[in-house]
């Protein structure tokens, strides 16, 4: 019985082909639309958080009571050697680095400038982090002395000063004299953060410490959790086990990001809602006109005795037939531009000054989830459903003898 | 013959004492430029000018200083500034800025900005590197003067690729300091000119910086030693932060 | 040649396709001009913002300051350039200021910031300086010692209303500049950085301690019209010339300007791909409404109606129908930005977001340009039609007899 319906259904979208098409392409194309904005946005805002988090304050951040309000070296954490054992003991977290932060002056022969410093342990950040991978000239060490410095691109070209040149830092020790040491340039890194390429020096951590007499100083923890469902279980035992340092989730520290996340989300729910109304609309039309046209078939058939739920399988079938069609043919379409913007990314770089200021890379790549395929199907699936119902309606009302008198 | 070989060497010790420094070694030799230059205790009235391509300014200064590690300066001339004065004990600075009556810390972000608009920084005036300290040393020339490289040491903050300095084989003062970056090309050169007796001691009155860069050039600043006392014992009571507004006026 | 009567008949006979075709026209016009008036009022807003909150339409600055900003390369006769600047036309006001940094110290801390010496009366009209007052009392001309300080600097200085502060810096011959001011008022703009970093003073009395009469690092211009920026920017050029030259904001905020655009880009890309499903429901919906009358236009085939008059005649239906859709969308659209325009939308819970990327979250209102929504009417009304011309063509494609067989 089944094999029939089916027959009728494709039989009857044959007959009107164009009609047809036109729908499974509308359907198709507003699909593909929809995935290409999804998946690219949800790039673009993914990489502007990971840029955050991974270069500076990871998941969670950690800092000694009133020390991000007023940056004072003389306001470090008081237990390191504590906050560290709990955080290598505590299975839920995956990675950790210490920093030591702090303002200061980078000088050449040349020129000087005011900067940040960020007194670092290369390997532990190579772990975690990915300012590794921003490294544009150099590497991502400190020399085996550890008497190098990293610094920002952008930093790099004020001060004119290329790899294995020298700087001159100063900074403010504890004892309120101004320490100042050489250091050589080994590495050169743009973050497309544009505080941190302007003006910011990473050095070694521990040579850091010593210059500025608090050997052991940490000004700030930053460490990633194995699932970020867990951050806020962490930051809480957290907190309570140290009740005079202060702990921070990313989007405390960065609220915006949080918020442009879940306007991403916003906006696409609404379009996605756009789209399918729109292709909820269509195949109402065309079903509708479709049964209309047919009425005098589906009278002659229920006259000959066909039950009125194997007419409305026919309906019901069309229907479906249509929106599995444009699912199938949106989401090849889809899947395959997301694809290739996955792997080879947008390039922007046109654009490359606004994106810079936003800290966001210019080139941006697509992001895929089964989720993005799995709801439009629903969504499709309903659709159809919905949209057979009115004919349904009608079909149920007609009576057969003045319907096969219509024209 | 034992006569001849006698004379010789009489001669030549003769010759030792008119022309120690042809026997000394370099790192002594230094040694011996930097206290010249230094002195155990200096107290001066300095002229100061600065040119730039816009305009030239004129500021007039009374200096005590011991050794490296103290300066006390005053400022007496033109009258919007007089008073002003700074106080340098080892790395750090103070001013005192009697238009606003207060004792100012110089923080480490204006140490390298230019010091009241000449040729020198702040840094210049408060680190003055020791050259014994900072540089290897090497003797290239031996002419009228000597040339002698000044390469930094690997750890030494000093923000020069490399310095040329002469220096007078009469006096042992340098008479031209020419800065270079780490790409060798120069910076700035400091001339040390017009010797002059200050009671027992040749000491170049004049010294004049001149940038070399390509945005600054012509710019100029010159000091004029009017008058020094050298290796007279100082008062203490000059290097107090007290001192910076006591002496004020 | 065009067969009015006929068409007008069709319309007024096939009521409910007519009805439903200017329907869609109509909300799908709506949609995009209230879009773009969206679109193009968020950005003027956030532009209008950035530039008028300091910088200012126009600069006048020494050639070379730009590159490099020092004291070499000031503006060094004011009062001649001021003579020329009165000369030209459509100039609404102008104003000096004096921007050097300096060091300020309380007795609690020393902070280094920037110090502006202004003309009160005039920077009123020409930034929004005098509306972000906080605290106290903004400046006027015959002011002396007072200062008007940024929120977070007076915070970080600890200083209130007419409390003491000094400062310290350099005057333009490079001589000690220093001054014990009292706190007038504070002002806050939004934008953290420079709240923390800015103050002002009047530059009548600033220059005394500057020594900086008849100087300025630039001067700021308003033009009549903020669109002539460009005419006005040549003008002043050719007038003033030589040591000195005028940059529009455009040029002195190219990075805003282009992440402006690329918003833009986004925007059109997501409604095109809105307009690209509309398209295609209009262009099924015509293709149901022409099948339904596939037998009249056989019938008139039959009688000797030329293809290309039954083309006419039916593309004539169509452009009458997008054009009164077009026409009601349009008023409807423009109704709507209109009362955005008077009512700006309010973006509570987004200041994070906006104090982040260093903007400032204020109402924003449509943008109310007739040119613009004529255009955007041109534009659906030329798409509502294409939309219509696929169907009406195949529909020629049919032999007269086939056509009037056609169930």
């Amino acid at each position: 019985m089944f094999k029939m319906i089916l027959k009728i259904a494709l039989l009857s979208l044959f007959r009107r082909l164009s009609r047809t098409v036109s729908v499974v392409l509308m359907i198709s194309v507003s699909l593909w639309g929809l995935l290409f904005m999804e998946g690219l946005y949800e790039g673009m805002m993914e990489q502007m958080i990971n840029n955050a988090i991974r270069s500076d304050c990871g998941e969670i951040s950690v800092f000694a009571k009133g020390y991000r309000l007023e940056m004072d070296i003389k306001n470090l954490i008081t237990d390191p050697d504590g906050v560290e054992g709990f955080l290598k003991s505590d299975p839920r977290i995956r990675s950790y680095v210490k920093r030591l932060e702090h303002q200061g002056l980078a000088a050449t022969a040349h020129y000087s400038r005011g900067v940040a410093f960020y007194a670092i342990d290369s390997k532990a950040e190579q772990q975690q982090g990915r300012l590794h991978e921003y490294i544009e000239a150099g590497d991502f060490t400190f020399g085996t002395k550890g008497k190098g410095v990293i610094i920002g691109a952008e930093l790099a070209k004020k001060l004119k000063v290329k790899i294995g040149r020298k700087i001159i830092i100063s900074a403010q020790a504890t004892d309120d004299e101004i320490a100042s040491m050489a250091l050589k340039v080994t590495g050169i890194i743009r973050t497309n953060n544009m505080g941190l390429d302007d003006g910011a020096v990473f050095l070694d951590l521990a040579t850091f410490s010593d210059l500025l007499q608090v050997s052991g100083g940490v000004s700030r923890f930053a460490f990633f959790v194995q699932d970020p469902e867990l951050i806020e279980g962490v930051q809480e035992s957290m907190q309570a086990r140290f009740p005079d340092l202060e702990v921070f989730r990313w989007d405390q520290l960065y609220p915006a990001l949080m918020q442009s996340r879940v306007m991403m989300k916003w906006f696409n729910l609404v379009t996605a809602f756009l789209v399918f109304s729109a292709a909820a609309i269509g195949i109402i039309g065309v079903m509708l006109v479709s049964v209309l046209e047919r009425i005098r078939e589906f009278g002659i058939m229920t006259a000959i005795g066909t039950e009125f739920r194997q007419v409305a399988g026919v309906v019901l079938v069309e229907s479906l037939l249509i929106g599995l069609a444009g699912y199938l043919v949106g989401s090849l379409l889809g899947g395959f531009t997301l694809w290739h913007f996955k792997e080879k990314g947008l390039d922007l770089t046109m654009f490359s000054e606004a994106f810079n200021a936003f800290g966001m890379d210019a080139i941006t790549y697509a992001i895929i989830r089964p989720d993005y395929f799995i709801t439009p199907f629903a969504a499709i699936l309903i659709a159809a459903i919905l949209s057979a119902l009115l004919p349904l309606r009608i079909l149920y009302k007609a009576n057969p003898i003045k319907a096969i008198g219509e024209i | 013959m034992k006569h001849y070989l006698l004379t010789i060497l009489c001669l030549l010790f003769i010759f030792v004492d008119h022309c120690p420094a042809e026997e000394m070694d370099i790192d002594t030799l230094m040694q011996q430029v930097e206290e010249a230059l230094n002195g155990k205790t200096a107290q001066m009235n300095l002229t100061m000018r600065v040119k730039t391509s816009r305009l030239e300014r004129t500021i007039k200064m009374e200096s005590y200083s011991v050794g490296k590690d103290k300066s006390f300066i005053k400022i007496t001339y033109p009258r919007k500034d007089t008073g002003v004065t700074f106080l340098k004990i080892d790395n750090a600075m103070w001013q005192y800025v009697p238009r606003i009556e207060r004792v100012i810390k110089i923080p480490a972000s204006m140490m390298l900005q230019s010091w009241m608009g000449s040729d020198f920084t702040n840094d210049d005036l408060v680190r003055e590197s020791s050259i014994a300290d900072d540089y290897h040393c090497k003797l290239i020339e031996k002419g009228d003067e000597y040339l002698v490289e000044l390469i930094p040491k690997e750890d030494a903050p000093v923000v020069w690729g490399k310095l040329l300095m002469w220096i007078s084989k009469e006096h042992l003062i340098p008479t031209k300091v020419r800065y270079f970056d780490e790409e060798n090309q120069p910076v700035r050169v400091l001339f040390y000119n017009e010797f002059k007796k200050f009671g027992d001691k040749m000491y170049p009155s004049k010294w004049v910086m001149e940038n070399e860069t390509i945005e600054k050039k012509g710019n100029q600043t010159i000091m004029e030693i009017t008058e020094a006392v050298f290796d007279q014992p100082v008062a203490d009571h000059y290097f107090t932060k007290r001192a910076l507004k006591q002496f004020s006026q | 040649m065009i067969p009015w009567k006929l068409v007008l008949k069709n319309i007024r006979g096939y009521r409910k396709r007519s009805v439903v075709t200017v329907v869609l026209s109509a909300i799908t016009t709506a949609l995009l001009v209230f879009s773009s008036a969206i679109m193009d009022g968020s950005h003027n807003t956030m532009i209008k913002n950035a530039v008028e909150i300091y910088p200012g339409y126009m600069q006048i600055t020494h050639r070379d300051f730009r590159d490099t900003p020092g004291y070499e390369n000031l503006i060094f006769d004011l009062d001649s350039l001021r003579r020329s600047l009165a000369n030209i036309p459509d100039i609404a006001a102008y104003g000096a200021r004096f921007e050097t940094y300096v060091l300020y110290s309380t007795e609690a801390r020393s902070v280094g910031g920037m110090l502006t010496g202004i003309e009160p009366r005039a920077e009123k009209q020409l930034s929004r300086m005098a509306s972000s007052l906080y605290e106290g009392e903004y400046l006027d001309d015959e002011d002396g010692a007072v200062v008007y300080i940024g929120f977070e600097l007076a915070k970080r200085l600890k200083v209130g209303i007419g409390d003491e502060l000094a400062f310290i810096g350099n005057g333009a011959d490079y001589s000690m500049a220093a001054d014990v001011v009292t706190v007038k008022g504070t002002f806050r703009t939004g934008l953290f950085d420079f709240d923390a970093s800015a103050a002002f003073m009047n530059k009548r009395y600033l220059d005394e301690v500057m020594v900086s009469r008849n100087m300025a690092t630039h001067v700021i211009v308003l033009p009549a019209n903020v669109e002539d920026c460009g005419k006005i920017e040549d003008r002043i050029n050719q007038e003033v010339g030589g040591d000195n030259v005028a940059e529009s904001w455009f040029r002195t905020m190219a990075s805003l300007v282009q992440a402006m655009k690329l918003d833009s880009v986004f925007g059109y890309i997501t409604l095109g791909i809105i307009f690209i499903v509309i398209f295609f429901v209009i262009m099924i919906y015509t293709l149901l409404t022409v099948y339904a009358r596939v037998r009249e236009v056989g019938v008139m085939r039959a009688i000797g109606t030329t293809p290309w008059g039954i083309f006419v005649m039916l593309v004539s239906e169509s452009v009458l129908l997008s054009l009164v859709g077009v026409l009601l969308g349009g008023l409807l659209g423009a109704c709507v930005a209109y009362y955005f325009y008077l009512n700006p939308m309010e973006f509570a819970g987004y200041e994070e977001q906006f104090k982040q990327y260093n903007m400032v979250a204020t109402a924003i209102p449509a943008d109310f340009a007739p040119l613009v929504i004529a255009r955007d009417m041109l534009i659906m009304f030329v798409l509502c039609v294409c939309s219509t011309l696929y169907p009406i063509l195949r529909l020629n494609r049919y032999r007269p007899m086939d056509a009037i067989r056609h169930v």
